[in-house]
């Protein structure tokens, strides 16, 4: 271990009179799924860069970047490397699951903390990872209970073949059976693929009341192409009739569609179009109006995660994980999406879940602005799956979807 | 205190990992080769012509597996199953448990696990096919319990003897030609029948 990096030193590497923490930045801007893996690494950098113009904190992050190009062999070697040669005890980044999971042993093994920024599916609670991300119960359902009522519970149910895709339809498949719905179809593409005139054709013959897109990158702007071309031919596979929904659909997606998304509707913990006062003041300090890309969940998910970490090492005056860990589940931190405070038991957070509709400028119109932050349950032991009448729905507008029974 | 099993031996046994190539897939032939059984690995399909009957334990990925990749229904498999489980999403369980995994490890796998995993799947596997066994057995003689009571019926008319008497009689005579007492009964009706058909 180098001198002055490990768990117990203060501070971090004394440089030129101010000490300087090194932090591991791990993201694909490249390959298949690089858009979202940019947003993370610039959300991260502009947080790095925030910390280090403040005054405030006496110590600068220094990032120790990382670029797997969407490879997920190459995860846990640069992990790896940052942990063990750079004296990085803590690595911002991973987008899909799979990538998270090469993660993980190397963290667990080595002693560092992974801060995972983008909304996956669940089912996981590592003591190592500070999940700033939204599980199942604080997207798709509150998404499915916004749809459900407005479109009806016959859904077609899309995904890229990986396990983003099928836990996500298999929940979906359980509310809506337990809402007395059908799946009328669930169907597979492999990454990367954009063949999908098979789904459109399914899609005509089959008339679902909604179609649940989980499908990612390349195969899901295909898909959200065709579909629109459909919707120009045939009136009723228009977005007001049957849309699309999605709970990985972002600004930038939507703007690079440009007319083809408009109408369809997406659940995320941010939008850039949230008219609230943080998220005005947000955008002002990261110079969102010079930016050419839209500011994204994943960008404000990796900012908050920076900023959590900054605060946490300020107030224990070290960068080692256990201080650091006990002081995000204890000191509640404002972020983009609220006051962000981790729970302890499952190393996730509490967020709501607004709803929107994409508009053909490229912008989302949030239609559901949730009042209030949806505990996590990652693991679904706690969360109903009926999806609430109309009259139901209304009251738990008031309530932001609070789906967790106590 | 109850009397402890008897100490499992792996002598003489093979095993096949059906993984990806991966860190995971070393550490379990590493695991099998301290505990002195061979074991090779292969993804995705098994290798059709090298013949199943060789393999006396399958170590499969609950992960990346996929319906259809091995060579027999869902539940079916011929030997002892140990899933490799990365994500405890219910999805990839059911996959696994679909399988007919009788025990698993999670990853990642490390320099232990193995063996107790190998000792629940071998004994799982066991009493999973001898119950089935039992049950077939069982099922069998569910369904020939009509054939006994009509058997016992004949033999009190033709015989003039009580239904103990008769069903004492079919039994001695299952256990003289060690045969099941269904059967017996089976070509006692037969027999019967027979001779009305010819008078």
């Amino acid at each position: 271990m180098k001198p002055g990096v490990g768990p117990f030193c203060f501070l971090g590497v004394q440089m030129a009179g101010e000490s300087v923490i090194p932090i591991g930045i791990l993201f694909s801007r490249s390959g298949p799924y690089a858009e979202p893996g940019q947003e993370g690494f610039d959300g991260a950098m502009a947080a790095i860069d925030e910390v280090n113009r403040d005054g405030t904190f006496p110590f600068s992050l220094d990032p120790v970047i990382r670029d797997p190009q969407g490879n997920t062999d190459r995860y846990a070697p640069f992990c790896r490397e940052m942990v063990g040669q750079a004296g990085v005890r803590h690595v911002v980044g991973c987008t899909t699951s799979w990538s998270r999971k090469e993660v993980i042993p190397v963290v667990e093994k080595m002693d560092a903390l992974l801060w995972y920024p983008c909304v996956y599916e669940g089912f996981e609670a590592s003591e190592n990872v500070v999940y700033v991300a939204a599980c199942a119960n604080q997207h798709l359902l509150p998404l499915l209970d916004y749809i459900i009522p407005r479109f009806g519970r016959d859904p077609l149910l899309l995904g890229s073949n990986y396990i983003w895709g099928w836990e996500t339809n298999r929940i979906a498949r359980e509310v809506v059976t337990h809402s007395g719905g059908t799946v009328l179809a669930e169907r597979y593409v492999p990454i990367g693929d954009s063949d999908i005139a098979h789904l459109i054709a399914e899609i005509r013959a089959k008339r679902p009341d909604f179609i649940l897109n989980n499908l990612i990158g390349s195969s899901s702007y295909a898909f959200l192409r065709a579909y629109h071309a459909l919707g120009l031919e045939d009136p009723s596979f228009r977005p007001e009739s049957r849309p699309v929904i999605s709970c990985n659909l972002y600004e930038g997606e939507i703007a690079d569609l440009g007319g083809a998304a408009a109408g369809h509707y997406s659940v995320s913990c941010y939008f850039q179009s949230l008219q609230t006062e943080e998220n005005r003041l947000f955008l002002e300090r990261i110079g969102a109006a010079n930016r050419t890309q839209p500011v994204t969940a994943f960008f404000a998910e990796s900012y908050a995660s920076v900023l959590m970490i900054a605060n946490a090492i300020r107030s224990t005056g070290a960068d080692a994980i256990e201080p650091v860990l006990s002081a995000v589940t204890t000191e509640a931190l404002p972020s983009p999406f609220g006051n962000i405070l981790v729970d302890r038991r499952t190393n996730h957070v509490a967020m709501p879940a607004h709803i929107a509709r994409a508009g053909s400028d490229g912008a989302f119109e949030v239609v559901h602005e949730a009042q209030s932050a949806i505990e996590p349950d990652p693991f679904l032991t706690r969360t109903r799956f009926g999806v609430p009448t109309n009259d139901q729905s209304e009251q738990d507008d008031k309530s932001g979807f609070l789906r967790v029974v106590r | 205190m109850t009397a402890g099993r008897p100490i499992p031996s792996f002598e003489g046994w093979r095993a096949l990992v059906v993984h990806r190539p991966h860190a995971n897939v070393d550490a379990t032939l590493l695991q099998f080769e301290r505990l002195g059984i061979s074991a090779a690995h292969c993804w995705p399909e098994m290798a059709g012509d090298t013949g199943l009957s060789q393999w006396n334990v399958l170590v499969i990925d609950a992960d990346m597996g996929y319906d259809g990749q091995f060579p027999w229904q869902p539940g079916a498999a011929p030997m002892p199953i140990i899933a490799l489980i990365g994500s405890e999403a219910p999805g990839r369980v059911s996959w696994a448990m679909n399988q007919g995994a009788d025990a698993h490890l999670l990853k990642p796998i490390g320099s232990a696990g193995l063996y107790s995993a190998l000792v629940i799947a071998r004994h799982s596997f066991a009493q999973r096919t001898a119950l089935a066994g039992e049950i077939a057995s069982l099922r069998m003689r569910l369904q020939s319990r009509e054939a006994l009571a009509e058997a016992t019926a004949l033999l009190m008319v033709r015989d003039n003897i009580s239904s103990r008497a008769a069903f004492q009689k079919l039994r001695m005579q299952a256990m003289s030609e060690r045969r099941a007492i269904e059967l017996i009964a089976e070509e006692l009706i037969a027999a019967v029948d027979l001779e009305r058909k010819q008078r």
